[in-house]
């Protein structure tokens, strides 16, 4: 079955695929656990993107099982989507870091005037 | 698969991502660190183990468990790392693992995209502001790094929302897996699917009829209305009308000539999903914009007074609240 197309695309098993739906969902788990646990803002966005990584491995994993090229096109939003949220969740921290000259997010734990 | 061993290799890999975690517990980190790695290990042990695999796909399936390793490691780094630009240059290296894995899933326009927009692009940004923001240890006063650096919040909870995740997410994904059961991926189906997207496409559909036979002028419409015929063997039949030819005729294509990764990529964005390719432009623009509008220059409330002094008009004619600073 692992015949080589001349076009480029070995078929693989499919173990393959539930071995990238594993990280997939392992990326996302220690993206979450790093946005609960760090107080830094920018590793806090930083763990924001290993998250975004995950679900697109998963993208990619269904596409190649499904040899629908779709998934990839996802991939393809995701990555304009993670861009945007870079840049103005950046912007953001550039402000709030002016603001209390610190990165802690406990900074920012009461909210309000100031 | 059993779930039972699953949650249990789920929970020692999350037991080690605890202890890696808690920094009051910082000599034992090597052994959290081995304690983490062969949780991981046993998940991907046990992942690959439920589903049967031919010898000869090992090789690929190697590469792929190599790539996972580096992957999972590094993001690992990511969050347990304390200071943060190493952190980013942990994460360049799992967006190149991942990139990897996704070569590897034949997905490489995606692949090559992903390093030039996240390790290029993001990463860069992220750099900068870190390099903008950053409080070099020396300020503090503290020799290793800043407290909110070294000091987790709730590293216990935050692991053990991640194990129950984790546990559900494996559980639904392996158990839909276990019921199709199916250790190979229909060959003819990527087969049929590629001539599919090369049927929609007039003019690549011409020039691979060209080239297996110079004479083509034109490819027309089967009798069956359908542009192309899939056959057994993974070739594929067009009508065809030669130079010095009224009537069309039949012409194999072999299967070399398959549209590659990049085009069918390229078509499905245009044709299928042209509306979400406009709106990924207007986020972008949108995105600039508000970047813009956060950064540029906030006016001092001070600012009224100085401009008073030199005779100029105030910044805002309303109340001096909306100074920001």
């Amino acid at each position: 079955m692992n015949q080589e197309l001349a076009s480029g695309f070995t078929i693989a098993a499919n173990a393959s695929i539930a071995v990238a739906l594993a990280i997939s969902a392992l990326l996302f788990v220690i993206g979450l656990v790093g946005f609960l646990c760090r107080r830094n803002m920018i590793i806090m966005f930083l763990c924001t993107e290993l998250m975004f990584q995950g679900a697109a491995l998963a993208m990619i994993a269904f596409a190649r099982l499904r040899m629908d090229v779709s998934g990839q096109v996802f991939v393809i939003f995701i990555l304009t989507v993670a861009a945007a949220e870079a840049a103005l969740a950046l912007g953001l921290v550039v402000l709030l870091y002016r603001k209390r000259e610190t990165l802690s997010a406990d900074a920012w734990s009461e909210l309000g005037e100031s | 698969m059993v779930p039972t061993i699953f949650y249990a290799a789920c929970a020692i890999a999350a037991a080690g991502l605890a202890l890696l975690l808690m920094q009051s517990v910082r000599k034992f980190r090597m052994g959290a660190s081995v304690l983490g790695l062969a949780g991981i290990a046993w998940i991907l042990v046990i992942v690959v183990r439920s589903i049967p695999t031919p010898t000869s796909e090992l090789g690929p399936l190697g590469a792929m468990i190599l790539c996972a390793f580096i992957s999972v490691a590094s993001a690992v780094r990511v969050i347990t790392h304390h200071r943060p630009v190493f952190c980013a240059l942990y994460f360049v290296l799992v967006v190149v693992s991942g990139a990897a894995i996704y070569v590897l899933l034949s997905a490489e326009f995606v692949a090559f995209s992903l390093v030039i927009v996240y390790a290029g692009a993001i990463l860069i940004t992220y750099l900068f502001v870190l390099m903008l923001a950053q409080q070099s240890p020396a300020d503090i006063g503290s020799a290793d790094a800043i407290d909110y650096d070294r000091i987790a919040r709730e590293p216990a909870g935050a692991v053990i929302a991640g194990f129950v995740l984790i546990a559900v997410l494996g559980g639904s994904i392996f158990s839909v897996g276990e019921s199709k059961a199916e250790s190979t991926i229909d060959q003819s189906l990527a087969v049929r699917q590629g001539w599919r997207d090369l049927s929609m496409m007039p003019k690549l559909l011409l020039e691979q009829a060209r080239r297996t036979d110079p004479a083509v002028t034109a490819v027309v419409a089967r009798a069956d209305g359908q542009m192309i015929a899939v056959q057994s063997d993974h070739s594929a039949i067009v009508s065809v009308v030669r130079v010095n030819q009224t009537s069309p005729t039949d012409l194999t294509l072999a299967p070399s000539l398959l549209p590659d990764n990049t085009s069918r990529v390229g078509m499905a964005l245009v044709t299928r999903f042209p509306v979400s390719l406009e709106l990924a432009g207007i986020i972008l623009l949108m995105a600039m914009l508000g970047a813009v509008v956060l950064a540029r220059r906030q006016t001092d409330i001070a600012d009224d007074d100085r401009r008073a002094l030199a005779g100029m008009g105030k910044v805002l004619e309303d109340s001096p609240q909306r100074g920001n600073r």
